[in-house]
């Protein structure tokens, strides 16, 4: 059974209770969850924060016509190559003719073909690409020419349009048109020329616009420079292209008539006005960009990679003796990796898309322009980081003329978010490991009692059933305690019941003895007057005689019946002395031999030594010999050959005495219990052929189990094969 | 003269029985059935012979009570126990508080009268000089048969009936193992095993009251026991 239920798998009241435990991890689930509410709760707070800052900021632009008193801004809509733009360049452009030193150039170019031409007397054979850019105090632009035929100005030549030139017009700031004409004799720093619509008047020289003319295998590129301070909002440019030397153009191609001051287009730039304005803001750790109507950025301020938010605490550094701490190694070794293996540290080094800052894109920009203040989270282009937008409209006169758009990243709530989170699950360790290992000791601890019960239990009483010791009542006072208490109570009581049992023959037999003697007296005295009475014939009264008979058999059976309990308080008062087994054996071989002359007993000592102190015990050699005679009087019984062997071994300290018998073999059920009283093994046929009048009780057997007990020894049965029989195992420990 | 006898036994079927027994052996027998009765009647008369059961209606040690009074009202009358109580420390107590001898319900009748006819004569023997007839010797023993006493070394050794005859029964013929059957028939008992062994006990003890070194009755393991005269003892020794 036990061996059955160790194969099972034991889940015990331990794994129970950490099983039960086990739901403390909703714990942290909760606080993960808080978290994450709490995280959503500063992303709105954000949000709102945003806006607000992208409100502040456009409620310092509502109304200021002057910093939106360019035409462009004002124009219903804007034509791409005519109306200009002219990007933020962030550091001093060389004026080489090479465009390596224009950021992005390839992205803020226009293409100038024939849909630009201004005139064309003979199929288009030159085209070109165009940026502008604002550095500093001067516009720079950068011109890609492509043609078959290079016509530079001859050396001696007057006239300055009689070559490949580039004819540039801008109003100033008191809207007058300026027209500038830049006709170069060769490769090199080109040569501008100020010109008036009167033809009459000859060109000046230009020397504050200044630029590099430069040849090319396709045709030639010109870099240049004009001052901002007087140049006004429209601008036009066109390049002239002559194919012969020193005759008229044959074609133009340009953003503009530039000769036609109305034709001219528009130009922007991010205007110093603003930025003034905006700079202001940029202690909110916001990236912030104002846009005109059409898209195109005014301003623009701040980094998006140095916008973590205001939640973005500036961490702070661990102090030295900090670090040394041994608390501090552990986390930093231990814990925070395996942190950082749910979370994820935001990147400040994510990569975004790039902003065309001629034309801003999204839904928010589409939705401040038409007036309305909103906000969107987006994901930069390698889903680092997570973009907050805000934009909102600008008004001047009811009328939407450009837009605020604040963007952050979230960095810094998540920074925020990980540090709270660190800290949770830190604590969360903390109470979990405590909390477990708190539960496991008290597990433990229940367990190891309720075990200790529960051996105790087990030890008190043994295989048979028998109570074999007291329990000892635990004196807490929980419900291990009462159950404790009430297992003792029960033992106890038991062992009354037990005791009640035991003693059951002996009082009863006690009992029936006075009735008994009441009888057997009676009939004695009859007998004797039967006696009297017919001296000469004894044979009358056989009933007198049966009736005796009967009575002492069943006064031998309450004698017998009595004979376990008169031995075991005869034990109780028994002193101990030494003797010598293997004497004793030999002394009861030889008596058996006379009361058994049937049976052949065969003794075999397994040690042949001549000392007589090998087989030394310690106790009583009458219980010894009562011992003998219990099972030698019942294996001569179950033999069946009339062979009864003997052997004697030393193993240990222990004498090995075993008695067998060749005949019927032990019923397997009854081989634990045949040592108990009132077991017997004789069946009904043994019986009624049994020789002795006396019935058996099953006390002989357990009498021999006192006996051996009394001498701390053991007495065992078991069957052998071949031939079949039953041997009777005594062990018995020697004296050392 | 007729001995007197007294049956103090709450049983009146097995206390009528013991009396018609004994009257037929011509004793004159006085009955009681509890302690007060007897007492009165004790205190105004002493019989020749009184058997006691212990356990009387209530009292579950009347028995030994009356003994104890009995004895010290007279040193020699002979007190017999006869009960149901076949325990070994009953036994004991009651030999201890002077009965001359314990008996057990069981015992037969031929059994019981034997044993107080031996009771008389020896009391009887007690009375008349000593008679060397009776008297044998084997070393340091000497048996009285007629006294039913024995000496051992010159000193008297107090034995009961019972333990008289076992002695007798083993001093009879020194050497020769008897075994526990032929003991139990030779003493007029029939009791187990176990109650030879402890009566062997008792008298190895009381011998040994006078001489420590006594050894005399040796336990032949398996058959029974044996008497060894002080010669065969010092030959089994060398």
């Amino acid at each position: 059974m036990v061996n059955g239920k160790s194969f099972k798998l034991r889940f015990g009241l331990r794994s129970k209770l950490l099983l039960l435990s086990s739901f403390l991890f909703i714990i942290p689930w909760f606080g993960y969850q808080y978290v994450w509410e709490m995280e959503k709760y500063l992303r709105f707070g954000q949000e709102q924060t945003l806006v607000g800052t992208a409100r502040a900021l456009a409620t310092a632009l509502h109304e200021r016509e002057n910093l939106f008193n360019n035409q462009a801004s004002f124009l219903p809509n804007v034509e791409q190559g005519k109306d200009l733009y002219g990007y933020k360049l962030t550091q001093a452009v060389q004026l080489d003719g090479l465009h390596s030193d224009w950021p992005d150039f390839n992205q803020r170019t226009h293409f100038y073909h024939h849909q630009q031409q201004l005139f064309a007397k003979e199929p288009l054979s030159v085209n070109f690409k165009a940026s502008v850019g604002k550095y500093d105090n001067y516009l720079y632009l950068f011109f890609q020419v492509v043609d078959n035929q290079i016509i530079f100005r001859g050396k001696n030549n007057r006239s300055i349009t009689n070559n490949d030139h580039l004819a540039l017009s801008f109003s100033d700031n008191n809207n007058q048109l300026n027209r500038f004409i830049i006709s170069n004799k060769q490769a090199g720093w080109i040569s501008a020329f100020n010109i008036t619509n009167d033809e009459s008047n000859i060109p000046a020289p230009a020397p504050h616009i200044q630029g590099h003319w430069l040849l090319t295998p396709q045709g030639y590129n010109v870099e240049l420079r004009v001052p901002l301070d007087n140049l006004g909002d429209n601008i036009a440019f066109a390049f002239y292209d002559v194919d012969k030397a020193d005759s008229e153009a044959v074609s133009a191609i340009g953003s503009a008539d530039p000769s036609i001051e109305e034709n001219l287009g528009t130009i922007v730039v991010p205007s110093p006005e603003i930025e003034r304005i905006v700079k202001g803001m940029r202690y909110t750790n916001s990236s912030i960009w104002v846009v005109d109507q059409h898209h195109r950025v005014l301003a623009s301020a701040g980094s998006l990679k140095s916008a973590s938010g205001v939640w973005h605490a500036k961490e702070q550094l661990p102090k030295e003796e900090e670090k040394k701490s041994l608390w501090y190694q552990f986390k930093q070794q231990l814990l925070l990796p395996l942190y950082y293996k749910i979370l994820t540290k935001p990147s400040t080094d994510f990569i975004d898309q790039l902003y065309d800052e001629q034309h801003l894109k999204g839904s928010h920009i589409i939705n401040a322009l038409s007036g309305k203040a909103t906000s969107q989270w987006r994901l930069t282009t390698d889903k680092q980081a997570l973009v907050l937008s805000a934009a909102y409209p600008i008004f001047i006169n009811n009328q939407v003329l450009g837009a605020v758009i604040v963007e952050e990243t979230t960095n810094g709530i998540r920074t925020l978010r990980n540090r709270a989170l660190e800290k949770l699950f830190t604590v969360i360790l903390a109470i979990m490991s405590l909390g477990a290992l708190t539960f496991l000791l008290f597990a433990s601890r229940i367990s190891s009692r309720i075990r200790h019960l529960s051996n105790q239990a087990e030890l008190a009483i043994d295989k048979q059933g028998r109570i074999i010791g007291q329990m000892e009542a635990s004196s807490s006072n929980d419900e291990i305690g009462d159950l404790s208490r009430s297992f003792t109570t029960a033992v106890n009581r038991l062992s009354e019941y037990n005791h009640y049992l035991e003693n059951m023959s002996s009082r009863l037999s006690h009992e029936l003895r006075t009735p008994i003697a009441v009888v057997k007296t009676s009939l004695e005295n009859l007998s004797l007057l039967e006696e009297k009475k017919h001296q000469s014939d004894k044979n009358n009264s056989p009933y007198i005689e049966r009736a005796q008979a009967g009575i002492n058999t069943l006064n031998l059976i309450l004698t017998n019946m009595s004979e376990a309990t008169r031995l075991e308080q005869m034990l109780a008062t028994t002193e101990k002395i030494d003797f010598d087994l293997q004497q004793v054996i030999n002394g009861c071989i030889s008596g058996y031999q006379q009361i058994y002359p049937a049976t052949k007993f065969s003794f075999e000592n397994k040690i042949n030594s001549p000392k007589t102190s090998t087989f030394l015990l310690h106790g009583s050699p009458e219980h010894i010999v009562q011992l003998l005679d219990k099972v030698i009087s019942n294996s001569v019984e179950f033999s069946q050959d009339n062979i009864i062997t003997i052997e004697l071994q030393k193993s240990d300290n222990n004498a090995e005495l075993s008695i067998s018998n060749n005949g019927i073999l032990l019923p397997e059920k009854l081989s634990e219990s045949l040592f108990d009283s009132m077991v017997s093994l004789r069946d009904k046929s043994q019986k009624d052929c049994s020789k002795q009048a006396v019935p058996h009780l099953g006390l002989g057997l357990y009498i021999s189990r006192l006996i051996c007990q009394f001498h701390h020894g053991k007495i065992s049965a078991y069957n052998h094969q071949k031939p079949d029989g039953v041997t009777v195992q005594i062990s018995l420990p020697i004296k050392v | 003269m007729t001995k007197r006898i007294a049956i103090v036994e709450d049983e009146a079927a097995i206390r009528e029985n013991y009396a018609d027994v004994l009257r037929s052996q011509g004793y004159q027998v006085q009955t009681y059935a509890n302690r007060s009765t007897a007492t009165q009647a004790f205190n105004l008369r002493l019989p020749n012979l009184v058997i006691l059961d212990i356990g009387l209606n209530e009292e579950y040690d009347g028995g030994f009570v009356l003994c104890q009074q009995l004895r010290a009202k007279s040193a020699t009358l002979p007190i017999i126990f006869l009960t149901a109580r076949d325990n070994d420390f009953d036994t004991v107590s009651g030999l201890r508080i002077g009965a001359d001898d314990y008996l057990t319900k069981d015992i037969s009748l031929p059994h019981l009268t034997a044993r107080i006819s031996a009771l008389f004569r020896r009391q009887e023997a007690l009375k008349q000089p000593i008679n060397d007839e009776h008297i044998t010797r084997s070393g340091a023993l000497t048996v009285d048969s007629q006294r039913m006493s024995i000496t051992w070394q010159n000193k008297s050794v107090d034995l009961t009936i019972t333990e008289f005859w076992l002695v007798h029964a083993l001093a009879k013929h020194p050497g020769h193992v008897k075994n526990r059957t032929q003991l139990m028939t030779d003493s007029k008992i029939y009791v187990d095993d176990s109650t030879i062994t402890s009566h062997i006990k008792r008298i190895r003890k009381k011998f040994m009251q006078n001489d420590s070194n006594f050894d005399c009755i040796e336990t032949i393991y398996g058959m029974g026991y044996r008497w060894l005269s002080a010669n065969n003892a010092t030959v089994e020794k060398n």
